[in-house]
């Protein structure tokens, strides 16, 4: 997440040693899918080069393995298998016990938090923010414009968006402030997210600061009002009334 | 011939369903979404599911443009008026059945899931996996009667419109 970085065995592979992006691209396909299925060539052939021809797409995809392996395993003997890749067959498959990936981190400490968030809270608490930190911006910012790359990002922002809204409900009573900073945050996400103003109301009431909270409710009601041409929700509105009413 | 990517318009669609009691007490169901173009980054928020087809729609139509700007200007006219035709007949169904979600989205839910899940043994594994995945729709409520009231007295005006201004074209012809 963030900017594409691979670390082999502790040491940042450059973009330099990737060479053709067709290669980068292969690898990032691939690691959308490492933790569910293995991938047949046709479906590599149909979701990253559409536009070539089967011959073209079968040489692509030799040379792409070929520069992943070698980019991967510099010094791997000839005639040994890859250590990363796996392959059945004409499916592929990147190894899960040897790679480590940002993005399935994330996701099972969200899992985790998600398990813990009613009996144990503080557990949440701890791997909500180990989530939170790991993520340093959109899956794949550099594909942003190829199809292939869209469900994932979507999937994991809105964990992502879902999970700090919770982390900031979680701390409201111990550190309101930074409620508030987590609201912002999941505000800078998507803007028209209703429960972290309702996350920032109850954070700035929790501090005696009222008038911050009318604010925000007002900036919810313009950002709905031009995005949606809709209200804030009544338990939203009903907030208000509470907060105006002290 | 144009490239493929240059023919394919891909979109993400976001829904969020908002379940709340309104002012007067009465449980409602509102849906906001996000509806993204892929392959030009666009955006555009909606809460009226037809301002996501008429997104559709320019991105479709700005892709087959694109894709005649060879062509001669007779041949772009009888293209553009196809792509329109296959797109009204879309735009046709797609909201019909977002009203039959909102009457009674169980019913279609298990509708739609019983296609997909009968689709997805015979297609890739892949298509299995994303869409044969159940939707917990046992913890839906179904949309309240207002709703649907409201939907009806709707589309019962609508209709006595454009009966009447089928009678207003109809005199206007025989005067002629």
């Amino acid at each position: 997440m963030g900017n594409f970085q691979v670390w082999r065995e502790g040491v940042l592979i450059s973009g330099k040693e990737w060479g053709r992006d067709k290669t980068v691209q292969l690898f990032q396909f691939l690691i959308g899918s490492m933790h569910r299925r293995a991938l047949h060539k046709e479906q590599i052939f149909d979701r990253l080069w559409e536009d070539l021809d089967t011959k073209s797409a079968a040489q692509t995809l030799k040379v792409a393995l070929h520069g992943i392996n070698k980019t991967l395993e510099p010094d791997r003997k000839k005639r040994t298998e890859p250590r990363y890749i796996k392959r059945q067959g004409i499916t592929y498959q990147l190894s899960q016990e040897d790679i480590w990936l940002d993005a399935y981190a994330v996701e099972q400490y969200i899992k985790i938090g998600n398990e813990a968030i009613l009996t144990e809270p503080s557990i949440a608490i701890k791997v909500y923010r180990e989530a939170l930190n790991l993520y340093q911006g959109i899956y794949l910012p550099n594909r942003l414009y190829e199809d292939w790359s869209s469900g994932e990002r979507e999937r994991i922002q809105l964990l992502i968006l879902n999970t700090t809204v919770s982390l900031g409900e979680l701390l409201l009573e111990e550190n309101p402030m930074e409620s508030v900073r987590l609201a912002q945050e999941a505000l800078l996400i998507d803007s028209t997210w209703e429960d972290a103003y309702c996350l920032q109301m109850q954070a700035y009431t929790k501090k005696g600061n009222r008038p911050m909270a009318i604010k925000t409710y007002r900036q919810c009601e313009q950002v709905l009002k031009k995005e949606f041409g809709i209200s804030p929700l009544p338990e939203t509105k009903k907030l208000l009334q509470t907060i105006e009413a002290k | 011939m144009a490239n493929k990517k240059e023919e394919t318009a891909s979109f993400v669609l976001r829904f969020t369903q908002k379940v709340f009691q309104s002012e007067a007490g009465e449980p409602e169901v509102q849906w906001r979404g996000n509806i993204r173009h892929v392959q030009g980054g666009e955006e555009k928020r909606f809460s009226e599911f037809d301002d996501a087809l008429e997104f559709i729609r320019e991105k479709l139509a700005d892709l087959t443009i694109l894709a005649m700007e060879d062509k001669s200007p007779e041949e772009q006219k009888g293209i553009l008026a196809k792509s329109f035709d296959m797109w009204k007949k879309m735009a046709l169904t797609a909201p019909q059945l977002v009203l039959d979600t909102i009457k009674d989205p169980k019913k279609q839910m298990e509708q739609m899931q019983t296609q997909f899940q009968s689709a997805s043994e015979n297609i890739s594994q892949k298509l299995e996996e994303t869409i044969a995945q159940k939707v917990p729709i046992d913890d839906w409520r179904v949309s309240s009667k207002s709703d649907y009231k409201n939907l009806v007295n709707l589309i019962e005006k609508l209709s006595m419109n454009v009966d009447q201004l089928n009678k207003k074209v109809d005199k206007m012809s025989k005067k002629k």
